[in-house]
């Protein structure tokens, strides 16, 4: 049963993450290699912001504000001016972000590992279904259930979804029809990198909070996102959950070979159903 | 525009400061960069064998350097082969794994191929560091990688080991240019350019990317064998992916698809590398932040960019000369 929750918690976290992925690829044709990075600096934030206020939730908006604001500007600055290059430019670029974020990071956290603590109110255990439990490993699933819930809202009901589709379906259509696209598009890559800054405050009392986080987690991000399909926010919630319990699950049992079916699982993705294994003909978004 | 004599213009003073160099009576630091500048040089024209001249981006090139590392290392120490056998078996085996790759990474292409040579350059990392620990000495990697023994020379004097070095370099460079120039290079550029009119021309274009794909992994396998040598020491660091990301940047930096940009690239990185880190230590982050620039203002890298210069310059000159109107 604490495999069982242990694996969702794991899940709702890539999803956090790979959502903002998603996104992105599905709104900019972007594969955002520094979105690794992104959820690092997330991390260090919520950390610091968590070490001088003592406040939880004030890491977590923290987090996700800043990092925020941080997508928005690469954007701006960086990928802007390179939508109309070869896809490889704009992959690339974002290569080159990671090492600034990285070292960003090193500069003003230094190179050591940091340990974050959990908010004493979440942080006991409790007991269910004949295990012992810790409450935050429930508080992630919750709080990944809910945020994941407004992301659709966002998406599938709102109007400013609607944009989002209408505009990664066919930009240049919007963008003559007089609509803000290169707006869109910012605000889309700017809530991507909320969500991956949201998701590093929420890892960052489970983990140690380090560098190699840009590097490692945008693979396993890569893995849900290419499992659920490029672009489809549908199919990384149910690839993330997936790849969460086949983690904690394998951990448990065989933990030497879980990595190699991963990605083994991944690269049989990639070349039977390179649209990923959720694929519907006419969803887009 | 005549690109062959650019070239030359741009190689004679390489090739002069590369043999004057070890008369100058250099530290053995100057030569140990100048010779870890011309392995990473032979890696980044092999890469770019895909990238620039085949135009495809790929995240898997770790997996041929490394495995090169590995061989020498392996064939050295556990089956006590000569060092000339061992880098034979660093390019078969960059090569074959090239091959082997090519069977998943070709059927897909765009940003399919940098994800699917991601994935199994990273497959293969985690299995150098965990189930192959045997072999590969897991996250403590293998010391004590050998050096050339050629008729009693010690190579482990860093100037004849530079030598021994710039010969393979220029070996790899003539290689290049006969291959570029060859008809097998003609129609690589012709698929770059447009694949549909290459395969309707009749070409198999499939074939030809997979020799080309395999070509390029074995001369990543060689550079591989010369960085185990000249660091006398392979470690999983060489198979991760971030080792195809850095060379990724060398190229770019340098301008991908032309002869000289990879090593240009090399060169640059490098330099700037020791210039950097003499006065700061966060020199990774402002060179990551000298590569975002040069993406977004010089995309065609430093000799890309000279090289249209240079076009430019000769046709006003001849369009001033009348020779065309």
């Amino acid at each position: 049963m604490s495999t069982l929750i242990i694996g969702l918690s794991l899940g709702m976290l890539l999803f956090l993450l790979a959502s903002g992925l998603t996104l992105i690829f599905g709104m900019l044709g972007v594969i955002n290699f520094a979105h690794g990075a992104l959820y690092m600096l997330g991390a260090y934030i919520a950390f610091d912001i968590g070490r001088h206020t003592g406040s939880f939730v004030a890491g977590l908006i923290g987090a996700t504000v800043l990092v925020a604001l941080a997508g928005a500007l690469i954007e701006r600055l960086a990928l802007r001016p390179l939508y109309d290059r070869p896809h490889f430019y704009q992959l690339i670029l974002t290569f080159g972000v990671i090492l600034v974020i990285s070292e960003v990071v090193k500069v003003v956290w230094g190179l050591g590992y940091q340990e974050s603590t959990m908010p004493p109110a979440l942080a006991g255990t409790v007991d269910m279904f004949g295990s012992t439990i810790p409450v935050y490993r429930l508080f992630v699933i919750g709080f990944g259930a809910l945020v994941s819930g407004g992301l659709f809202l966002l998406i599938e009901k709102s109007t400013f979804g609607m944009l989002v589709r209408a505009a990664s379906s066919d930009g240049e259509m919007v963008r003559l029809l007089g609509l803000p696209v290169a707006s869109v598009r910012m605000a889309v890559f700017a809530l991507g990198s909320g969500l991956a800054g949201l998701a590093g405050a929420i890892a960052a009392p489970l983990f140690p909070i380090e560098l190699g986080m840009a590097t490692n987690t945008i693979i396993d991000c890569f893995i849900v996102v290419i499992l659920g399909g490029l672009g489809n926010i549908r199919g990384a919630v149910a690839a993330s959950l997936l790849i969460g319990l086949v983690r904690a699950i394998g951990y448990s049992y065989m933990p030497s070979w879980v990595d190699i079916l991963t990605f083994s699982l991944l690269i049989a993705t990639l070349l039977t159903r390179p649209q990923g294994l959720f694929f519907r003909a006419t969803r887009s978004a | 525009m005549n690109a062959s004599r650019f070239d030359l213009w741009l190689g004679l003073p390489l090739a002069a400061i590369a043999l004057l160099l070890p008369f100058t009576g250099p530290s053995d630091f100057m030569l140990n960069l100048a010779t870890l500048v011309m392995i990473w040089a032979v890696f980044a024209i092999g890469f770019d064998f895909v990238f620039g001249l085949l135009g495809m981006v790929s995240f898997g090139h770790a997996s041929f350097l490394g495995l090169g590392g590995y061989a020498l290392a392996l064939a050295t120490q556990m089956w006590g082969l000569p060092f000339c056998a061992g880098v034979s078996l660093a390019i078969v085996a960059g090569a074959l794994c090239a091959w082997l790759f090519s069977f998943f990474a070709l059927r897909v292409s765009g940003i399919f191929f940098a994800l699917v040579t991601l994935a199994l350059s990273q497959l293969l990392y985690i299995l150098a560091d965990s189930k192959l620990r045997a072999w590969t000495g897991g996250a403590d990697g293998l010391p004590g990688v050998a050096r050339p023994g050629l008729g009693g020379i010690d190579f482990f004097d860093s100037t004849l080991f530079y030598w021994y070095v710039l010969a393979v370099f220029a070996l790899v460079m003539a290689a290049v240019v006969v291959l570029r120039r060859s008809p097998f290079g003609r129609v690589i550029a012709g698929i770059r350019q447009n694949e549909t009119r290459a395969e309707q021309l009749g070409f198999d274009v499939h074939r030809y990317k997979q020799i080309t794909f395999i070509v390029s992994g074995g001369i990543s396998g060689l550079a591989g064998a010369l960085l185990a040598s000249l660091l006398m020491y392979v470690n999983p660091q060489m198979l991760h992916w971030t080792t195809s990301g850095d060379v990724i940047i060398m190229t770019l930096l340098g301008g991908a698809g032309t002869l000289w940009g990879p090593v240009i690239g090399v060169l640059a990185f490098e330099v700037l590398k020791e210039w950097l880190s003499g006065w700061t230590q966060y020199w990774y982050g402002i060179l990551g932040l000298i590569f975002i620039l040069a993406t977004l203002f010089f995309p065609k890298g430093i000799v890309g960019e000279l090289q249209e210069r240079y076009g430019q310059w000769r046709d006003k000159a001849a369009r001033r000369d009348g020779r065309i109107s």
